[in-house]
């Protein structure tokens, strides 16, 4: 049983609370300098492998995720049940009562209590009638005690309390939620995603495609807003689309995808459009990779994009390859209505036309499960409520005994109070009161 | 250089107009220090109230002119306009304190942190005064909320800084028991210690309530556009770091044999840990936070 006291006492102790304050902050700090959840490869660059592998042994290389920092956190649960258990029958006390009566307080003899005698010839009534004119209601009648904002006790309480839920809230969305992120061509579709903790693939409850990417910019080139239209696909039936850009994410079955980067892959094709000099309007446009063989669709016309080998200077790097084996290059006409002049290639009455390149645009979103969240949020809105009502209504007691004094004619009155929160500015304000009271008593 | 036309147009001039005020206002609260002149320190507070009108007029010009330039956001998205306000409203905590208090002592501190934070933002290359369009990152409503939140709470961590600053002074000239009030100068004008002590306390909780809500604020924020509450991204872990260790201050002062000068101390160096996490992490650690490198944003 002593056993069990101390380890309570040592559980409960606020010396403990504050080591594990100051821990936690060392070892969050350890993690601000080094780069957290980067790849193995990664470090070995940065670090050198030796001093990679003291770095992965010691756990900083996911720090926040590490079995000490993990159980600093449960510690400081723990910490603060029983720390909150061991003030609460107190606390209780003081709030709801039974009320300490004036002479237990006086017999604790505390060197911070603050006593008063006055002597007065007015009657008890009206001696009471002065003293709750100053001190508002009495809690009891018969002990006259006076106790002020006495319920905000109760907010530290809940202030720790409140801790407790968001640390809760924390570990279940832990448990329950991951964020991942993964990058989307435009035009195609996933169902995977990388954690953002390992990196390791996860699949996702629906396929998601990114229809369109754009980048909006403001007059003088600073980007303004990236949009990505996307997509969520499921059974092969789009249920859901949505244009998201970066704080404006979209939710789908409990499911968040925030936009988060973007950018382009190496082009690997050139758009060219196919044109029949006798019938114009047949546009047929082909995105043509190096070396494969596409369909011109004039006079089964097969042909292949082809780089040179080594282009000479101020000629166009390609040509076309047709299935007969004829080589076709390309010539640049100058056009008058665009700058961009015209670059093309004939054969008999087919005219290759070269586009640019395609470029194929990805969108790097964050597709993240924030599950429980909501219990954060209660815990966090009850910590400001409480911190708030806990640092600024104080509570004040007040006792006061009265004691006829032998001549019958006088009576003593006794005050006693004790300062909360070490404040020493209690002192001078008490003063005050009791100045006010002395004049309204005796007349002094 | 910075041409005259367009900061005046976007209040920067105003702002290191005032910057002038606030020294001036530091020299007359210098010299209060050690002739503990009454009248001086009243004429400081006349020139730093001066300045902080100039202040709030180059604050709103500057808004309207964001507005009118077609950025939705208040200025408060850069470096510069991260100082300027930063000095703001440490001037503003002090006014207030010396309304309800009589600190006149605080006001060379403050006015020394308020001048140097302005001097920097209107001369460091690292802060140019430009109003730059918005990065979409910050476009938000949430930005207004976060940011008024954290800076009145560092606002609040300077002037506690101010307070534990004084307090060590008169302990170790005085001693705690004001034996020798003879002393003159500031020294006799400032409260007794217990009392500086227990201002100290007070400014520090009124600190930690709003940089409490300012963090929760940004966890929602950052749950609204970054993909989670909290990314242990180095400015968030340093907040975090803030808070405990004015957590622990609250909790230190309520135990046995921790009073007045560890707590000074405490306020010290809790300032210190508010000055790293509010430059520090952007001068030195890339984040999600950092606008300290204009054009470096690792993210959208």
């Amino acid at each position: 049983m002593i056993m069990f006291s101390k380890l309570y006492k040592f559980f409960s102790s606020v010396k403990l609370a504050i080591f594990l304050f100051i821990a936690i902050a060392a070892l969050s700090m350890v993690g601000t300098f080094i780069n957290q959840a980067d790849t193995a490869s990664q470090y070995k660059t940065i670090f050198g492998p030796q001093v990679y592998h003291i770095l992965y042994w010691l756990g900083f290389l996911d720090i926040y995720g590490s079995w000490y920092f993990i159980g600093l956190a449960v510690l400081l649960v723990i910490n603060l049940i029983t720390a909150s258990a061991s003030i609460l029958p107190h606390t209780f006390k003081t709030v709801f009562g039974p009320y300490p009566s004036f002479d237990e307080t006086a017999a604790k003899k505390s060197p911070k209590a603050i006593y008063e005698i006055i002597e007065s010839k007015k009657d008890v009534h009206e001696i009471t009638k002065v003293l709750n004119s100053k001190l508002g209601k009495p809690f009891s009648e018969k002990e006259l005690y006076y106790s002020k904002n006495s319920i905000f006790r109760l907010s530290p309480f809940i202030a720790h309390f409140s801790v407790i839920i968001i640390i809760i809230g924390v570990f279940l969305n832990f448990h329950y939620g991951f964020r991942s992120y993964t990058n989307i061509k435009v035009g195609e579709k996933t169902n995977i995603s990388y954690l953002s903790k390992n990196h390791k693939p996860i699949k996702l409850p629906f396929t998601l495609s990114l229809d369109n990417y754009r980048t909006l910019y403001y007059k003088d080139g600073i980007p303004k807003s990236y949009i990505s239209k996307i997509s969520i696909i499921k059974n092969h039936v789009a249920v859901a689309t949505k244009n998201i850009k970066v704080n404006h994410p979209f939710t789908y079955g409990g499911i968040t995808i925030y936009q988060a980067s973007y950018g382009h892959y190496k082009p690997t094709a050139a758009k060219l459009s196919i044109v029949s000099l006798k019938n114009r309007k047949s546009e047929k446009i082909v995105y043509a990779e190096f070396g494969k063989l596409y369909d011109t669709g004039i006079n089964n016309i097969k042909f292949r994009f082809i780089p040179y080998k080594h282009p000479k200077k101020d000629e166009i790097p390609f040509f076309i390859e047709l299935s007969n084996n004829k080589i076709l290059k390309f010539y640049v006409l100058p056009y008058k209505k665009h700058s961009m002049p015209l670059i093309f290639a004939k054969y008999q009455n087919t005219v290759f036309l070269y586009n640019g390149v395609k470029n194929y645009y990805y969108s790097g979103v964050e597709i993240t499960k924030n599950a429980y969240t909501s219990v954060i949020w209660a815990g966090s809105i009850i910590l400001i409520i409480a911190l708030f009502f806990s640092f600024f209504f104080n509570h004040t007691e007040t006792w006061v005994k009265l004691t006829p004094l032998k001549d019958g004619k006088k009576t003593r009155i006794e005050i006693l109070a004790v300062p909360k929160k070490k404040f020493e500015s209690f002192y001078n304000k008490f003063n005050k009161l009791i100045a006010g009271i002395k004049k309204d008593l005796t007349g002094e | 250089m910075i041409s005259a036309n367009v900061s005046v147009l976007d209040g920067s001039l105003y702002f290191t107009v005032s910057l002038l005020f606030i020294v001036a206002s530091f020299a007359g609260y210098f010299i209060f220090l050690f002739t503990g002149n009454k009248t001086i320190s009243k004429i400081s507070f006349g020139v730093l109230i001066a300045g902080f009108i100039i202040q709030t007029a180059a604050f709103v010009i500057r808004w309207i002119y964001a507005y009118k330039i077609g950025i939705n956001t208040p200025p408060l998205v850069d470096l510069y306009d991260s100082m300027v306000f930063f000095a703001y409203v440490i001037i503003f905590g002090f006014i207030l304190i010396r309304i309800f208090y009589d600190f006149d002592a605080l006001g060379f501190i403050i006015t020394l942190v308020a001048s140097l934070a302005l001097a920097f933002a209107s001369f460091s290359p690292l802060a140019p005064s430009a109003v730059e369009p918005t990065i979409p990152a910050l476009q938000s409503y949430w930005l207004i909320y976060h940011i008024m939140t954290l800076f009145i709470s560092y606002g609040a961590f300077g002037a506690s800084f101010g307070l534990g600053v004084l307090y060590l002074i008169k302990i170790n000239k005085t001693g705690k028991n004001e034996s020798n009030k003879k002393r003159g100068g500031f020294l006799s004008l400032l409260p007794p210690a217990p009392i500086i002590e227990e201002s100290i306390y007070k400014v520090v909780v009124f600190g930690l309530v709003f940089l409490t809500a300012g963090i929760v604020i940004g966890a929602a924020w950052a749950d609204s556009a970054w993909g989670g509450y909290w990314s242990w991204d180095p400015k968030e872990t340093w907040s975090l770091i803030t808070w405990l260790t004015y957590v622990l201050f609250i909790h230190a002062r309520f135990t046995k044999g921790w009073g007045g000068k560890k707590m000074a101390w405490i306020a010290v160096i809790g300032f210190a840990v508010v000055i790293f996490c509010y430059l520090g992490v952007d001068l030195i650690i890339p984040g999600l936070h950092s606008y300290a490198t204009p054009g470096s944003t690792p993210i959208l």
